[in-house]
């Protein structure tokens, strides 16, 4: 056997790469995990909403330490204000609310100590954290492991592994050191936007706002953020429009339906980011590798939400990993195709379908039609009787 | 070989949120990247796809292009 430091490197401590080092790490793997950053979660670049079933499903607890507000349900607006609302309290209201013996649907999680609680949660089983560590390149070895390349603290450091685990996000680098294909479409990332504000008031529900005319090729969202707090935000489609998100932001505060209820809002944060709404990558595999969360593109293409996916996904690259290593199995030659696959047909797959959906809403070129499209849609996707509501 | 001119951004570090949509949506091989997640800026981009700046929530990515040094396009002529 070939001397090895670790069973698993992990490149980036954001829920997806920190869902897996905790499941491995738990199964006796040895593990460590990589951020080149000195604090986790940030810069915030998402909204924070994760459904209750997505958290327990991944073995989370909803703990205290990184909830910003508890969720019950969703409305959705089309372009003029009209709103189809899926109030799980009044829905199934002996499950769902604020009482004693109910829950809640979901939550608005903080980033920077949701990442955080989750490293820290792996790191007690066992995977050993190294923050301020920047994974630079790998090789894969003819003995069949791989020789990892990082800089620690202005370090340059060597280690040997048998896979690394790319979860360095929606920019990630370690996928194209493998040379898969993870280009993505300007017509499915949306360039997104939002705001933490003060003074304006929410209901406990996820408001998701479609139409052209707010939002072009994306949505605008009003979540509840805690403390009384809001996030206001919208992601657009930079082919759909002339404008950056910036502006289109502005817009919608200042002359939508919205605008008397923003009236008095002061912005706190402001944060951004990139939201595939793309289909998941083709490979996402290599020799030594695979890639989870944002990098593997594991992204409701419909919603563009990321939490539950990550978690999710994490979950599942620790249990085949889990297996595969215990098993002894090759690790080149296209061998790590069957973590794929596993993925595909435990979340993969519904993804695909997803995306079918969302590329026809959007090749739709008559605006009206597609504005009613997407709103049925997404009334849909969030109402109790959706074919999807496990993602 | 791309037929653009090479250009070299730069970034209006006042706006950028550091929120890496240009680095997700760059097609350039592993690292692009400026020490502060986004696309690079001490380099010319031979691509000048130009996808970062039009992706750019805050707008705020600009470019002035490069001359193709003579030397080179010499050597690659003959």
């Amino acid at each position: 056997m070939p001397q090895i430091d670790y069973d698993l490197i992990i490149v980036g401590a954001g829920p997806a790469g920190s869902t897996t080092a905790r499941f491995a790490s738990t199964a006796g793997l040895r593990v460590l995990l990589i951020d080149k950053r000195q604090e986790l979660g940030a810069p915030i670049q998402c909204s924070g909403a994760i459904s209750g079933h997505g958290l327990e499903a991944a073995g989370i607890e909803a703990d205290p330490e990184f909830i910003h507000e508890a969720i019950y349900g969703f409305a959705i607006y089309d372009e003029s204000g009209a709103r189809t609302v899926h109030d799980y309290r009044a829905i199934k209201g002996d499950e769902y609310g604020s009482e004693p013996g109910k829950k809640p649907l979901g939550y608005v999680v903080d980033r920077r100590r949701f990442d955080r609680y989750l490293v820290t949660q792996a790191e007690r089983a066992g995977t050993e954290v190294w923050l301020k560590t920047e994974g630079i390149g790998y090789r894969p070895e003819t003995d069949g492991t791989c020789t990892v390349f990082l800089q620690r603290y202005n370090q340059p450091i060597q280690l040997t592994a048998r896979v690394v685990v790319g979860a360095d996000g929606l920019q990630s680098q370690v996928g194209k050191w493998a040379g898969l294909q993870t280009h993505m479409k300007i017509t499915e990332l949306a360039g997104c936007l939002q705001f933490i504000v003060d003074g304006v008031e929410t209901e406990g529900l996820l408001e998701i706002v479609t139409g052209h005319e707010w939002a072009p090729g994306g949505y605008a969202w009003v979540f509840p953020k805690g403390n009384g707090y809001a996030e206001i935000g919208l992601g657009v489609i930079s082919t759909m429009t002339e404008h950056p998100a910036q502006w289109h932001l502005d817009k919608f505060m200042r002359k939508s339906f919205f605008k008397e209820r923003f009236a008095n809002s002061r912005i706190l944060e402001v944060q951004g980011g990139g939201v595939p709404l793309a289909a998941p990558l083709r490979t996402q595999f290599a020799d030594n590798m695979i890639l989870v969360g944002d990098a593997a593109r594991h992204v409701n293409p419909i919603t563009g939400g990321g939490l539950h996916t990550a978690v999710s996904g994490g979950k599942i690259a620790a249990e085949f990993l889990i297996g595969h290593l215990g098993d002894g199995l090759p690790l080149q030659g296209g061998m790590l195709e069957a973590y794929q696959n596993l993925w595909l047909s435990e979340l993969g797959d519904k993804m695909w379908k997803l995306y079918g959906i969302k590329t026809d809403i959007f090749h739709n070129m008559n605006l009206a039609e597609r504005d009613q499209q997407l709103y049925a849609t997404m009334s849909d996707y969030f109402s109790p009787t959706s074919e999807f509501k496990k993602i | 070989m791309s037929k653009q001119q090479p250009v070299l951004f730069s970034i209006g570090w006042n706006a950028c949120i550091n929120c890496g949509a240009c680095v997700a949506i760059c097609p350039q091989e592993a690292g692009f990247v400026s020490p502060f997640d986004t696309i690079a800026v001490d380099r010319p981009c031979d691509i000048a796809c130009l996808l970062c700046e039009r992706i750019c929530p805050v707008d705020t990515i600009t470019h002035v292009p490069v001359e193709v040094r003579v030397t080179q396009t010499a050597e690659v002529g003959q």
